[in-house]
């Protein structure tokens, strides 16, 4: 039995080593996101497992209501001028750091220039040159860093680093002077716009315009008597540290770039000044979050902790939340979806009168589903589908050639037409993804935006879309069923490119391959590529029609529209039109929100009534899990923006 | 012996290079920016182009030999970085590191794995010495059948089941996640389910081999009891095969449970292997490999050094 021995020893090793690696008890809140969180860092968000964390963390000059997504007072209130072009916001006097120190106009600016620098390389620094002198003051950086790279090879090191220190004043120097943006006092700032933006208070409520403790995000060593000063009146009135006393950030003399690191992020080092603070995170188990003991209206806070934990695997996750470990699941995409969904119908067919009844009497959904009886085996009503501001499309592609070469017989807009005609989407919704998505033909969800009217869009006629083939020269010459030019040459193979991330896009394409072959008689080829893949090809044009999906991050329908600007970053279509690009830019100009809206709405009717770069299937939308009147605060708004803060478990 | 260990230690920067150089020229190869959100909106290219440079992401060159001096400690040494083996940032995971996320989930990958193969070896001895003792008998076929459906059934499967039945309807075990015992038990018997199956197949044959041979039947005319002689005398030889495998097997356990890290949802190494590279976290690929070859590596040669000094007659270049 000596053999045993060492068998033994490693078993107990093993079981200390587990034993001591406890889980802390249950958070009041916890919840499964669509993915891991990335970053706790608002300037380089852009995911929204992401942004959820921002409005929790931290607090923003001004925040969106989150019924109807109007815009409330957060922490600042604010003035505009007549002309729409100055922002004045007066912060409040007892808005604090989770350290305890003063919020001030000093941590927004500085926030801000953060996030315009290409040394911090932010996902959304576009979003910033509404603000004047921004986008020049990127430009002017980026080129200062260009020659700063091309003439360090003729200095020694020292002088090398001493140069990139002077660039950087100069840098700091040139933001102060030339962009509009202004800390009068503490508690004042004033924003100085390019153009009247009438959704730019939109903007600031969103999560990359929240503001960021320097000292902490550049890892300030600190003694006991800056840190009292700057209990008292923040960072901006003590001397700033040299960079070699700052742990998270550095100049690197070789590129002049200022350099940041991450590890301010940690619960042990975040400072933050929303409603929670970070209290664990362990990477790809959970983040949970707790109360910040500093924030100013602690009443508003529903839970005193909420944790969000890793599950990958969304059967796993399902389990878990049946065994009752999680209280709500934020994307429910399993293949079975649909049959959940199918239960929850047959419960809400049971009940349709008592719920309506409760419907008109002024209660929500969720209280009228809580009121009736425990569902019975077949039904369920612990799943629940929400319209997103989203919207699911295939993409033409508009360019004059392919990426081979060969003339694009998708340049043509008759063409692109017929193929929108063709295709009947309530069949796709009812029977392919089975999730009864609302169908549409405009990219703008209908609707979704106050004073926006959407166009009508293209219905589906095959008769007229055989007619719109017709008069681009296609037409079944030789009876083969397939169509041809006047030459005689057959309409190429259609490359059809799709990811194969989810199944939807795969059963989608198979289904549009099938009523353009019927409808219009064209042969389609499936070209389904993995995520990394799939959008390099679209970047690069290499595809004839190509799946997409696209959500707005504003309520102004330019979240949508800029992506057919010509030479726009996210117009893969590769579309281009000077009567789209003149809306656009006149809008960009008018005052007037009234006539504003006028002109974008002009802007979408001539693109989805005459120009269709894009097939336009349906909004998209989000199924979530969770226990009507067990779990509330929950938002049911398109937007879909959850306020951590206002989730709670009450009792089942 | 030690000549042996000493050889065996000079090979590994050698190889541990070659390893490098191949998985960056692959890495590097596939298509697609890491700093990229498909499903998201796409920066301006200047923005963009700034996030290349700050990684050293415009340059394979660059990359590859700043990366190799900073993973290495080389570049430590020569006073050009301020830490040795740093693996950089993770590119998808911005506010981690490499260091940081392997130091995470790599004891979590350790534990399951050896605990897996400990459960392996205690399911699969006892099953193929019961079965290799009285071959034929219904005992053996039990065991037979019971290794086949080890064998068989994707972990997937498994796990999903046992989720099912311990964690959704008797409630004994909390469903996903780490930390604890009662988290452990679960995805460690799934684990080890199929190399059990196989360890029982191997001593069961190894068994039926030793029950025959000539040194059992003298024990036994001595009057040895059956007990001693299955435990004593057969037992020893027919672990000599299950000792080779149990090196591949571990290193097996450790890495290459993907699937049952997904399905239970445990914070290990396993899952890296795969979503690195389909993000393309170039960082993370290459720091993820690197210390997985360290450990392969010097694994092999304790199961190697092991094996000899258990069965002297073997020879070791």
């Amino acid at each position: 039995m000596k053999i045993l021995a060492p068998f033994v020893l490693i078993l107990a090793a093993l079981m200390t080593v587990v034993y001591l690696d406890d889980a802390p008890p249950r958070a009041d809140v916890v919840f499964v996101d669509t993915a891991e969180v990335f970053t706790l860092d608002p300037q380089r968000m852009s995911w929204m497992q992401d942004f959820r964390m921002a409005y929790a963390l931290y607090e923003g000059l001004v925040r969106w209501d989150n019924t109807d997504f109007s815009i409330e007072p957060a922490a600042a209130t604010w003035t505009v001028s007549a002309d729409r072009l100055v922002y004045t916001f007066i912060i409040r006097d007892d808005a604090k750091w989770s350290n305890g120190d003063p919020l001030t106009a000093h941590d927004f600016v500085y926030a801000w220039r953060r996030a315009i620098l290409p040394d911090t390389a932010a996902d959304y620094t576009a979003m910033f040159f509404a603000i004047a002198g921004a986008e020049a003051f990127f430009n002017w950086r980026a080129q200062q860093l260009e020659a700063f790279a091309e003439q360090k090879a003729e200095l020694d090191p020292q002088a090398r680093a001493k140069a990139a220190e002077a660039l950087w004043r100069r840098t700091e120097q040139q933001f102060e002077q030339t962009v509009g943006l202004e800390a009068i006092d503490d508690h004042t700032l004033r924003v100085q716009l390019v153009r009247p933006t009438v959704y730019f208070l939109d903007l600031v409520a969103f999560g990359v315009f929240y503001p960021v403790h320097r000292p902490a995000v550049e890892g300030w060593a600190l003694n006991d008597a800056i840190t009292a000063q700057m209990r008292q009146h923040g960072w901006k009135r003590v001397d700033e540290p040299d960079f070699a006393d700052r742990e998270f950030a550095n100049l690197n003399a070789d590129t002049g770039r200022f350099e940041q690191k991450h590890g301010w992020t940690k619960p042990d080092r975040f400072v933050g000044n929303g409603p929670y603070v970070p209290t664990h995170w362990r990477y790809k188990r959970g983040l949970r979050l707790g109360r910040n003991p500093y924030y100013h209206s602690p009443d508003r806070v529903a839970s005193d902790s909420i944790e969000t934990i890793s599950i990958d695997d969304i059967n796993t996750a399902i389990l878990a939340f049946e065994s009752g470990r999680v209280d709500w699941l934020s994307d429910v995409s399993a293949e079975y979806q649909a049959d959940m969904l199918a239960e929850r119908a047959a419960y809400d067919l049971r009940y349709a009168d008592r719920i309506e009844s409760m419907l008109a009497n002024g209660r929500t959904v969720d209280e009228a589903l809580a009121a009736l009886p425990p569902p019975e085996s077949g039904e369920r009503r612990n799943i629940h589908t929400f319209p997103t501001f989203g919207t699911d499309f295939y993409s033409f592609n508009c360019r004059a050639m392919l990426a081979d070469g060969r003339p694009n017989p998708f340049a043509d807009a008759r063409v692109r037409r017929a193929f929108v005609m063709s295709v009947d989407k309530q069949i796709i919704v009812q029977r392919i993804t089975r999730l009864n998505e609302p169908v549409s033909t405009t990219f703008i969800p209908r609707g979704s935006i106050p004073g926006y009217v959407s166009p009508e869009g293209l219905p589906y006629d095959p008769e007229r879309a055989r007619e719109e083939l017709k008069a681009a020269g296609w037409v079944d010459r030789n009876g083969d069923g397939l169509i041809e030019n006047a030459q005689g040459e057959p309409f190429p193979v259609i490359d059809l490119l799709y990811s194969t991330n989810t199944p939807r896009y795969k059963n989608i394409s198979l289904a549009l391959r099938d009523m353009w072959r019927r409808g219009l008689g064209v042969r389609v080829e499936l070209r389904g590529k993995e995520s990394k893949f799939f959008k390099d090809d679209l970047i690069q044009g290499n595809f004839m029609i190509g799946r997409g999906r696209w959500y707005g991050d504003y309520g102004d329908p330019t979240t949508f529209l800029d992506l057919f600007k010509t030479g726009d970053g996210n117009n893969d279509r590769g579309y281009s039109n000077p009567y789209v690009d003149g809306l656009l830019a006149q809008a960009a100009d008018e005052p007037d929100p009234a006539k504003r809206m006028r002109l974008l709405e002009e802007c979408e009717r001539f693109l989805f009534d005459e120009e269709v770069p894009m097939l336009i299937l349906c909004q998209l939308v989000q199924v979530y899990m969770y226990e009507p009147g067990k779990l509330t605060g929950l938002s049911h708004h398109p937007r879909l923006t959850q306020y951590l803060w206002q989730v709670k478990v009450v009792a089942p | 012996m030690i000549g042996l260990i000493i050889r065996r230690l000079m090979q590994l920067p050698i190889i541990l290079f070659a390893i490098y150089t191949i998985t960056f020229c692959l890495a590097w190869l596939i298509p697609g920016n890491p700093l990229q959100n498909p499903e998201g909106r796409q920066p301006p290219p200047e923005v963009q182009q700034a996030m290349l440079e700050q990684y050293k992401l415009d340059s394979p060159w660059r990359f590859y030999w700043d990366y190799l001096g900073k993973a290495t400690g080389i570049s430590w040494v020569l006073g050009a970085h301020d830490r040795p083996f740093d693996l950089g940032p993770s590119l998808t995971h911005q506010d981690w590191t490499v260091n940081e996320i392997l130091a995470a989930g790599l004891p979590v990958s350790i534990t399951l794995g050896l605990l897996a193969m400990l459960l392996a070896c205690a399911i699969g001895l006892t099953a193929g010495v019961i079965g290799g003792v009285k071959p034929g008998s219904a005992a053996d076929f039990a065991t037979l059948l019971i290794a086949l459906i080890g064998i068989s059934l994707p972990s997937f499967i498994i796990g999903t089941v046992l989720l099912l039945v311990f964690g959704v309807w008797l409630k004994v075990v909390p469903i996903g996640g780490w930390g604890g015992v009662r988290y452990t038990i679960l995805p460690a018997v799934t684990l080890a389910l199929p190399f059990a199956a196989y360890i029982a197949r191997l001593t069961r044959f190894g068994m039926i081999d030793e029950m025959s041979s000539d040194y059992v039947r003298t024990a036994r005319a001595k009057g040895v009891p059956q007990r001693q002689v299955v435990l004593k005398h057969a037992m020893k030889n027919a672990f000599l095969p299950v000792l080779s495998y149990l090196g591949p097997a571990a290193a097996m356990a450790m890495t290459g449970s993907f699937v049952v890290e997904k399905v239970f949802a445990v914070p290990g190494i396993g899952t890296h292997f795969v979503n690195a590279v389909l993000s393309k976290d170039l960082t993370l690929i290459m720091g993820v490999v690197l210390v997985y070859s360290t450990m392969l590596i010097l694994f092999n040669l304790v199961v190697d050094v092991l094996y000899r000094w258990v069965d002297p007659r073997i020879e070791m270049g």
